[in-house]
């Protein structure tokens, strides 16, 4: 009897201390830890400034960047005065970084400052779940839109009320986070086996164009059944990449129809198609090509900045090159971006704003870049001098010439005139059954606008 | 004989407070419904306020009629009055946690609970030294109480360090700061219910109210059942409630969800078959393309029939998860059903592979989905691998020029979905291996006896006893089966990249219903999909039950 009563209490004291435990973190208002004593009677008399929680996301693709993440919000955390910082790492293998998200945004537990996709932007700013922070940063002394890339600046100072864009548009969403773009990287060694010439050669004499992208895959392709000349994942992306350096694009010039059965879209797809049927010199389409390319057997794998830090590890020579320019005579490349954006219900905006300010400044980015996976979203030659000490791999240049101006990248970017997720649910399929042999260019250009125009209500 | 009349006019007293706290409890539900709807008070959305006024009016009437009840010393009163004080109870004490912040406190939690297990241990040593005399013998200089006393003290001691190191006194600063700030009005209903309770609940109340046996019986019975049923109440009925008042409005998730009817319905089911002037003919020349969506087309010579739909991936859905359903069924159950009747044998090793065939039914989705999606790799993966090797074996040993298929598992359109079949028919088959084994025991073994007199063979045997006295557990498990292939969504969403698959291949109805939910925030559709779903999979098992129904006749 007594000892069952002690197993009752000693358990009924774990259920509460399970409670404790839970409420055990630190509060939204805490006194500030230590305060400086008053220099005058009047400052004495104030009421003691309070300590503001501000918890934030991001999503890491690797524990180096957790990290290196947490480790810079222990340092904002120092620096800004009056304001504590929870990192949040975002993302499970079972459940994707957005995804949790909006949940945690419809359940109105999501962090005070976040970072999104860019083409998820629109959607966030048309529900009003982020905030709209152009007057704050009206308001900011030094701020300027201009310190960042255009292409990712345009969308998030996009207003869908007046359709303006720009520093003066009234709207300003969030700030990018970094921006990247993509490139091949080259197994030199299958490179050199194939006896193929070396691309980035080519590149710097200005010869990688299409054909001779081709003739590589090809000559190493040769080298063996379980050999594969190109590998690219299954997105929007890759696929993407070769319609814009086709001449085409996703959508028309405002954005607001489907432009995919324009004859060079078409012809840019059908490049993409002939890689994976009629040449057969890529890895199929749908499978990852990451796995054989570091198992040494893809020579050109395309991917962004953000692949680096996993390449680092292989054990053959490697390094990167620009994509090869298409018809058009660009690369047809992507500005890929995300930004730091602020919750709408937030109830900490002005200090929201100052954590999206320290997040982007320089320094800061630096520090992730220096991981290598992406590179600084500010428009300065000091933030690309240092980009191109972080090596491997040692043609760095490679990725800041896929974002210059003069290799004509389109910035990634959200739908203001339609759904960027309806529009890739219907899109993405119908261009993997292409590439699989399932459905004729043909038959795709005379259909696809026809269903991808219903994302545009 | 004082002490009872004392007992008596307390009693009484309580009664009387009891009467007057259910007129007033009535009137703070009127008082609520008023507020909701007049006040600034309460929430937005048209169907929270009617939810809640619904609650707060029965509320108000049950306490009411209470009250009438106790004054005429009736039991029903005392019923009425418990339920309504324990169910308040109940929400008060949720609204106390929840303003305390225990609920989003997960990550507190993991991070704080973890660093006072090790002092758990002390309180384990503790205890052990308090028992130890049980089953030891103990030299005489030590007596029995010290030990006791001191293995208490560790214990206590380990208790206390256990408690400082969880952050149990920040966390009570915490929780009473927060109900300080916000939650005054919920504790004091925690205490007013509880009160309320005990002056209901205890004997003298109870026999002034004229209880019996039976009356404390039913109380007790659906006190012990509340946990269960509040659980089911609040994470299963009402859910599925809310979702069905969804499915008829625009919900996202974020914004006061609007009443539009059967329009998510309408969308759903929207479908048009058109005639084809030739077989390639494209779809906008035979229905509004601005609506409607091609699906598919089934060609009858030179022309054919056009199958269009408003919602084509819904469809497509449905079409997969009825593939999968009408493969992944058979597949997971008939080799259960052989595999049983191997391991029902009296073999040696029998118990060891039994265990390992329900090994894949334990395992976790994501990690086995994660280990078949690199097997299913059509470069790197094993499977090609092994089928590589066993062509070039055949090849070389038959001087053959067999060609090695190089399949695309997950990436081919024809072949994706098998993928997935394959997954669940194996993660699911010893589960059913099981079902089926307990179903063999209670075979009647003279059933068997008499066939092998009258001469029948193993298959005879199998065929006219083993199958048709498993008929109850056939259904059982083709029935569970089919309601859990029909619900297929994990395999899926970690196997393939992107989840639905090449051309929507592995688009299932309830990643669909994710898709459409969490990902592009149409809450309310996808509570259309969820129902339409159910009402297929509720006339998928009403057919079993009718089929079972006929087929009974070995049940009894």
């Amino acid at each position: 009897m007594k000892n069952s009563l002690l197993t009752k209490a000693f358990g009924l004291l774990v259920i509460a201390s399970f409670v404790l435990a839970a409420c055990g973190g630190t509060r939204a208002t805490q006194p500030p830890a230590e305060t400086e004593a008053p220099a005058t009677e009047e400052v004495m008399t104030e009421a003691p400034a309070m300590e503001v929680e501000l918890r934030w996301r991001t999503r890491p693709d690797n524990q180096e960047e957790i990290n290196v993440y947490s480790q810079i919000s222990k340092e904002l955390d120092a620096e800004l005065d009056g304001i504590t910082l929870t990192y949040e790492p975002g993302g499970t293998e079972g459940s994707n970084y957005q995804d949790q998200l909006r949940a945690e945004v419809a359940a109105g537990t999501a962090p005070d400052v976040f970072w999104i996709p860019g083409t998820d932007v629109a959607d966030f700013a048309t529900r009003g779940l982020i905030l709209n922070i152009a007057d704050l940063a009206a308001k900011t002394e030094g701020f300027d839109v201009n310190a960042f890339y255009p292409g990712p600046m345009y969308h998030l100072t996009y207003n869908p009320e007046t359709n303006k864009t720009g520093a003066d548009s009234g709207a300003l969403w969030g700030l990018p986070r970094d921006v990247s773009t993509f490139a091949l990287y080259l197994n030199l060694d299958l490179i050199n086996e194939a006896g193929a010439p070396d691309p980035r050669e080519l590149a710097k004499q200005g010869k990688w164009d299409w054909n001779a992208f081709l003739d590589v895959a090809q000559k190493t392709r040769a080298l063996g059944s379980d050999i594969y000349g190109y590998g690219a994942s299954a997105w929007w992306g890759p696929n993407g990449a070769w319609i814009n350096a086709a001449g085409g694009s996703f959508f028309n010039a405002d954005r607001t129809a489907c432009a995919l059965n324009t004859p060079e879209a078409l012809k840019g797809l059908d490049f993409q198609r002939s890689l994976y049927a009629d040449y057969d010199v890529a890895v199929p389409y749908g499978e990852d090509p990451e796995p054989p390319f570091r198992a040494g057997k893809v020579a050109m794998f395309q991917n962004g900045r953000w692949a680096t830090p996993g390449v680092r590890t292989v054990t053959f020579n490697w390094d990167v090159v620009e994509l090869p320019n298409g018809p058009a005579g660009t690369p047809g490349n992507w500005l890929f971006w995300g930004a730091y954006v602020i919750n709408a219900k937030t109830a900490h905006p002005e200090e929201a704003w100052k954590l999206v300010q320290a997040l982007t400044t320089a320094e800061t980015q630096g520090k992730v870049a220096a991981l290598g996976a992406n590179i600084p979203s500010r428009v300065s030659q000091e933030a690309l001098d240092a980009f191109l000490t972080f090596t491997p791999p040692a043609n760095n240049q490679a990725f800041l010439n896929g974002i210059a101006d003069s290799a004509k990248p389109t910035a990634e970017g959200p739908l203001w005139a339609g759904s960027w997720p309806e529009f890739d649910k219907i899109v993405g399929p119908a261009i993997q059954g292409v590439l699989t042999g399932a459905t004729t260019v043909e038959q795709f250009g005379a259909t696809i606008c026809d269903e991808a125009n219903k994302a545009f209500p | 004989m004082n002490v009872s009349s004392a007992k008596d006019t307390r009693t009484e007293l309580i009664l009387r407070i009891l009467i007057i706290w259910r007129l007033l409890f009535a009137l703070i539900a009127v008082g609520g419904v008023i507020a909701i709807w007049v006040g600034s008070f309460g929430p937005g959305a048209l169907w929270q306020k009617m939810l809640i006024t619904i609650l707060l009016s029965i509320a108000s009437i049950f306490s009411a009629i209470g009250a009438a009840q106790i004054r005429r010393r009736a039991h029903a009163g005392r019923m009425i009055s418990l339920a309504l004080d324990y169910l308040a109870f109940f929400a008060s004490a949720v609204l106390v946690l929840n303003i305390g912040g225990v609920f989003i406190g997960i990550d507190s939690l993991a991070e704080n609970f973890g660093r006072g297990i090790p002092y758990l241990g002390i309180v384990l040593a503790g205890y052990f030294l308090s028992i130890l005399d049980d089953y030891l013998p103990l030299p005489k200089q030590i007596s029995e109480s010290s030990l006791k006393r001191v293995g208490r003290w560790v214990a206590l001691a380990g208790f206390i360090l256990f408690l400082w190191n969880v952050n149990a006194v920040n966390g009570i600063l915490n929780f009473f700061g927060r109900l300080l700030e916000n939650g005054i009005f919920a504790t004091l209903g925690v205490v007013v219910f509880s009160a309320a309770i005990w002056g209901m609940w205890r004997q003298p109340t109870a026999q002034a109210l004229h209880a019996k046996t039976g009356h404390e019986q039913i109380l007790n019975g659906w006190l012990f059942l509340s946990p269960n049923l509040l659980g089911f109440l609040i994470f299963f009925a009402g859910p599925l409630v809310l979702s069905f008042y969804f499915s008829f409005t625009d919900s996202d998730a974020f914004n006061t969800p609007k009443w539009i009817g059967f329009e998510n319905y309408a969308k759903l089911l929207n479908i048009r078959f058109a005639t084809l002037s030739s077989a390639n003919q494209l779809a906008r020349e035979v229905v509004n393309i601005k609506i409607y969506d091609e699906v598919g087309r089934f060609r009858i010579g030179n022309t054919g029939i056009l199958f269009a739909a408003a919602d084509k991936f819904f469809w497509i859905a449905l079409r997969n998860t009825l593939t999968f359903a009408l493969l992944a069924v058979p597949l997971s159950v008939i080799p259960a059903l052989l595999l049983s009747n191997v391991l029902n044998s009296k073999l040696p090793g029998m118990k060891f592979f039994r265990a390992v065939y329900f090994m894949p039914s334990i395992a976790a989705v994501v990690g086995i989905s994660l280990v078949w999606q690199w097997l299913y790799n059509a470069t790197i993966g094993y499977i090609n691998y092994f089928i590589t090797l066993g062509v070039e074996f055949w090849n070389n040993l038959f001087n053959t020029a067999l060609v090695d298929p190089k399949i695309q598992w997950v990436s081919d359109e024809k072949t994706a979905l098998l993928a997935v079949i394959i997954i669940a028919a194996w993660q699911t088959m010893g589960f059913n291996t099981v079902l089926f084994l307990a179903g063999l025991q209670n075979i009647p073994g003279e059933l068997y006896e008499a066939a092998t007199v009258d001469g029948a063979g193993t298959w005879d045997k199998f065929w006219r006893i083993t199958l048709p006295m498993l008929a109850p557990t056939t259904f059982y498990v083709v029935t569970t089966t089919t309601i859990q292939a029909m619900q297929v969504f994990e395999q899926v969403f970690i196997l393939m990249n992107p989840p639905e698959g090449p051309n929507n291949s592995t688009l299932t109805l309830v990643l669909y219903l994710y898709r459409s939910g969490f990902q592009n925030f149409k809450q309310g559709y996808a509570s259309a999909i969820a129902w339409v779903l159910f009402i297929v999979i509720f006339g998928l098992t009403l057919i079993q039950f009718q089929r079972q129904r006929k087929s009974s006749i070995y049940e009894s």
